[in-house]
């Protein structure tokens, strides 16, 4: 219970895995209440309806970041995001169809890339803001190849919308619901908990030695 | 008729019976064939040829289907309007401002049909199969690792949880509101989204629960027998040949008959 730092080399266990379920459902379902406001979003949209997917689709990949940032180990964003479309497709019958599981595949990698680059260490709102980009980018070349939207009109105002939506509703919201899902206890016994308890540990003590005039940010 | 959340139809059918690793490898395989299709032929003559499979082999009453198109449908439709209207082609007409080209309108029609395709095949497997022996049947056939099986199980037993879950946290918001008395709970977005991160917070505490216990029967220490396991069958054959037979067969109609249009007409990248 002591080690929080060496969390890398520890395999996924089956307390991780069923974190990952819960979270991978709830999103899921989130997901799929997602998809029918967007359905009917875009037919009231008109010619610019097709837009709204790129205005939302930061929100379809929020909780890859989330479930890296609490449980911290390699291929868990593609995992939780490959749950997450298995419960939309399987369970809920997406209108996307099965194809959903591989955009889920994509999406998760493409939010995981800017944890892999720092290792798994960093979890700083500017790693998120990266992961957010990153996986808005994944995302877009899927749809260049599933849509053929290089070939449309408003292609700029497309990627525009893409890259803001995965900043805010990807990136920096997962750290917003990580943050508060830790301030209320429950993520205690999982990797983003140690971790606080550690950083609090290591705060005190040295506050001990200086005078402590220092903000603490759990 | 409607089926419980996330729930196959009570009855019995030839496709319930089937195996379910097959149906969804079968679905997978149709629907990755059908994403390098851009006519609207090709996955109309498939999405005709689905209806009798999910009337008659799934028992599935029409009502149901048709109500269960109701998504699909929006999002056919709002695919065929904007392909209609955002891409350059030869002008067909001008509604207001905007010219719709038949490039666009019958690259729209395409997608939209491919939609209803998919949504159909889709709704009819959920319909006919249930979640745990789904997960059995791959922990079985596909090697898939009994802990990503049992976690996924747990975590559909969640879902099937979620909507009284939401029903008693709105319930105690409602109560706790002295403004709102027997006007039910407020709708504003700030409370929806109260009520959103303490359903996460419910869940996660419950999926914590459950991992204990799981945990503590030994769960996901080894390899354990199975209880029910989900044979493979000579039928469950006989339906992914017919399957993949008959899509192939219209593939190849459509081609012959020079209406098979492929991904090159999308324009990808530029």
């Amino acid at each position: 219970m002591s080690a929080g730092t060496t969390s890398r080399c520890r395999p996924i266990t089956l307390h991780d895995l069923v974190l990952l379920a819960v979270l991978g459902v709830v999103f899921g379902f989130l997901y799929w209440v997602l998809v029918q406001l967007w359905g009917w979003l875009q037919v009231a949209m008109g010619p610019l309806g097709d837009l709204a997917q790129n205005v939302l689709v930061g929100g379809w990949m929020v909780v890859a970041p989330l479930a890296i940032y609490i449980v911290r180990k390699p291929g868990v964003g593609i995992l939780v995001e490959i749950i997450a479309s298995i419960v939309e497709v399987v369970f809920l019958a997406s209108p996307v169809g099965p194809m959903l599981i591989l955009v889920g595949l994509i999406q998760g990698a493409g939010a995981e890339v800017a944890f892999t680059a720092t290792r798994y260490r960093r979890y700083g709102w500017g790693v998120f803001l990266v992961s957010g980009l990153t996986a808005a980018l994944a995302n877009l070349l899927l749809g260049m190849v599933r849509f053929g939207w290089a070939g449309q009109a408003f292609f700029e105002l497309r990627v525009l919308f893409q890259l803001g939506s995965g900043v805010l509703l990807c990136g920096l919201l997962a750290k917003l619901i990580g943050d508060a899902l830790l301030r209320t206890g429950v993520l205690d016994n999982y990797t983003i908990g140690r971790a606080a308890r550690s950083a609090r540990a290591a705060k005190t003590a040295a506050g001990s030695l200086q005078t402590d005039s220092e903000v603490s940010d759990g | 008729m409607r089926p419980a959340f996330g729930r196959p139809l009570a009855v019995d059918s030839v496709l319930h019976r089937r195996d379910p690793t097959v149906k969804l490898a079968v679905l997978l395989v149709i629907c990755l064939v059908l994403t390098g299709v851009t006519d609207p032929v090709t996955p109309g003559v498939l999405y005709l040829l689905t209806w009798p499979v999910a009337l008659r082999a799934g028992r599935i009453p029409a009502g149901t289907l048709l109500r269960a198109h109701l998504p699909f449908a929006a999002f056919a439709l709002s695919l065929l309007l904007v392909n209609a209207c955002t891409r350059s082609g030869e002008l067909l007409a001008r509604l207001g401002p905007v010219p719709i080209t038949v490039e666009g309108l019958s690259i729209g029609a395409g997608l939209a049909v491919r939609t209803l395709l998919i949504g159909i095949t889709s709704v009819t497997f959920v319909l006919t199969t249930d979640g745990a022996r789904l997960m059995t049947s791959l922990h079985q056939h596909v090697r898939l690792d009994g802990r990503f099986a049992y976690a996924v199980l747990a975590g559909y037993r969640l879902l099937e949880q979620l909507p009284e879950s939401w029903a008693t946290i709105r319930a105690a918001q409602a109560a706790r509101d002295a403004s709102r008395r027997g006007r039910g709970p407020s709708r504003a977005p700030r409370a929806l989204s109260r009520a959103a991160f303490t359903l996460l917070v419910t869940a996660l505490r419950r999926g914590e629960r459950m991992s204990i216990a799981l945990e503590t029967r030994g769960l996901g220490a080894g390899p354990r027998t199975i209880a029910a396991p989900s044979p493979l069958q000579v039928g469950d054959a006989v339906l992914a040949g017919t399957a993949l037979v008959s899509t192939a067969v219209v593939l190849w109609g459509s081609w012959q008959a020079g209406t098979l249009r492929g991904l090159g007409a999308l324009g990808v990248f530029g």
